[in-house]
């Protein structure tokens, strides 16, 4: 899947300002933004419900938005706001779905696939929240398709459901799908994608590895620990040849070698028969990527953590 | 699988959730039974009819009949089409290799199989008790406005969806349109005691034509009650309905247009 120099405008305000980027056959890329960034205007158009104005898209090969019958049977959707019909059972949902498809996979082998085999016979209806999501992927997996886009999978869900949908995902990476996951959880991605871009305000503001993110911006993991009466930070910093400050009676000095730095500083703490109390090293999370890469006026518009 | 047999499936799938929708169900195949039952009750007597004196009870046989036909073609399609629309169901159906119109079909087919049941649950009691005579021309002007009904009051229904932003809307609008042209058109009040402007309001409507014509060949023994004027204002009214639908039918929730 490949994307060049895409723009989208919705009349006269532009979304999308021309972002390019590719997936790989068989990785996950989660693509991440906070509401408004342009993550389901993108997702659309390489869905092929959605035309754009400038650019090339490639998704298999077709351009989406010409997509052929063809091309329909070799992609898989979930999207993000679609209820199944509650009147049908998990079994005649994924039947009547897996009919629409040249070459679809077993249904009970499906059902099974995203757990719900127990629930094969309730009606859509009386399923949880973390069931009717699983569902929906069921339905996106049933014809087989060699790409997966998945729409904000676990939004809304409890932390369990979460947890179960990340398991069934780690399993369609294992079975080698190329899956094309939109989410705004960092730790989402973070756990899941095999790459990871950043959508800023309609530009791609980041990507690669949530390591390579990490260490672009220089990130430095942070120790810190309880400064006791009398100490000197300036005494401190000349051991470690760093800068050492001290803010609310805790000292903290940002480290870019954590072991050698907590050496020299066990070692120094040793020979003088002290005790660091609250000693901490702190590694950056994406989290803080995110945050610093969306602006902190994202910060606003991030869910809360289930 | 063909198109033809995935387009019969997709038929039974609807046919089947349909069935398990009590509100459903009970708008239109209890309600029109009830409201046969009522007006036989109220109009025991006889009406003029084409010069003639007739029983009110196979009167109202015929005028409920033309109404149960619109009411499944029309304001339950309506509610229908318009709740998967917002469910975001027709975008998902539209993101697989399934044609557009097998969905279409099967809403359409769906529809014509609900008409030919309750539509013979109708006949049955009219023939059972209030002197509704079966023959062939009564056959073959049921058989005719039946299939053109559907037709017509279809495609509007397709039409009117984009209309309706919810399924809400759509609940509120199909009956309550339902329920003025039945009485513009000589279904709830017989057409000897209506004011004749009101009727001419109706005649521009494919309600009167259809009831018109089935009340025709349920109370003028060896007609069929068709003409081709009552046949051609239906079915214009669904080629309008039709190129109208094919204009403006949206996939996508109206809630989330221009996201």
């Amino acid at each position: 899947m490949t994307v060049q120099n895409l723009r989208k405008s919705y009349g006269e305000r532009e979304r999308l300002h021309g972002i390019s980027f590719e997936v790989r056959a068989g990785e996950i890329l989660g693509f991440l933004g906070t509401n408004g960034a342009g993550k389901t205007t993108t997702i659309e158009i390489l869905e092929g419900y959605r035309p754009y104005n400038a650019g090339a898209v490639s998704v298999l090969g077709v351009d989406p938005a010409k997509a052929t019958r063809a091309w329909r049977n070799r992609i898989g959707l979930v999207l993000q706001d679609c209820e199944l019909d509650p009147a049908y059972s998990v079994a005649e949902t994924v039947t009547m779905f897996a009919r629409y498809f040249d070459a679809p996979t077993d249904v009970a082998a499906t059902i099974d696939a995203v757990g719900l085999s127990a629930k094969a016979n309730d009606r859509v209806g009386r399923l949880s929240g973390g069931q009717k999501r699983r569902l929906d992927v069921a339905v996106g997996l049933v014809g087989d398709p060699e790409i997966l886009f998945l729409d904000e999978p676990t939004t809304g869900l409890d932390p369990i459901a979460r947890r179960e949908m990340w398991t069934m995902i780690e399993g369609l990476r294992d079975a080698g799908k190329t899956i094309f996951l939109t989410t705004h959880y960092m730790d989402e991605a973070e756990h899941l994608a095999d790459r990871i871009i950043i959508l800023r305000d309609g530009t791609i503001a980041a990507q690669g590895t949530a390591d390579e993110l990490s260490a672009a911006l220089g990130y430095r993991a942070t120790v810190s620990f309880d400064a006791y009466p009398g100490f000197s930070a300036g005494e401190l910093a000349g051991v470690l040849g760093r800068p050492v400050v001290i803010a609310d009676a805790v000292a903290r000095f940002e480290s870019p070698d954590v072991q050698g730095d907590l050496e020299a500083l066990l070692r120094w703490a040793r020979a003088q028969a002290l005790t660091l109390a609250n000693l901490q090293a702190i590694q950056p999370s994406l989290d803080d990527v995110f945050v610093s890469l969306a602006g902190e006026s994202a910060r606003d518009e991030l869910e809360v953590e289930p | 699988m063909s198109d033809v047999s995935l387009a019969l499936a997709q038929t039974r799938y609807a046919l089947r959730g349909f069935l398990r929708d009590p509100s459903a169900l009970g708008f239109t195949a209890l309600f029109p039974v009830l409201l046969l039952l009522l007006f036989s009750a109220i109009f025991t007597g006889a009406t003029r009819f084409d010069g003639a004196h007739v029983p009110a009870r196979t009167y109202y046989s015929a005028s409920i009949i033309a109404y149960e036909i619109m009411l499944v073609s029309f304001a339950s399609l309506v509610v229908r089409v318009t709740t998967n629309r917002e469910r975001g169901l027709l975008k998902r159906f539209r993101g697989t290799p399934m044609p557009s119109w097998v969905y279409l079909f099967s809403e359409i087919a769906r529809t014509l199989v609900v008409v030919a049941l309750t539509v013979a649950v109708l006949l049955s009691v009219g023939a059972g008790f209030y002197h509704v005579t079966l023959r062939a021309s009564l056959a073959v002007g049921l058989v005719t406005y039946t299939l053109a009904g559907v037709f017509c009051f279809s495609t509007l229904a397709l039409a009117l969806t984009r209309l309706s932003p919810t399924a809400d809307a759509a609940s509120a609008v199909g009956p309550l349109a339902a329920t003025i042209l039945a009485f513009l058109s000589g279904v709830f009040i017989p057409v000897a005691i209506m004011p004749a402007w009101m009727l001419d309001l109706g005649k521009v409507f494919p309600l009167e034509h259809m009831a018109r014509g089935l009340q025709v060949a349920f109370l003028v023994p060896g007609s069929t009650g068709v003409t081709w004027t009552d046949l051609g204002v239906m079915v214009a009214w669904g080629v309008f309905g039709l190129v109208v639908a094919m204009a403006t039918f949206r996939w996508e929730p109206l809630g989330s247009a221009g996201r």
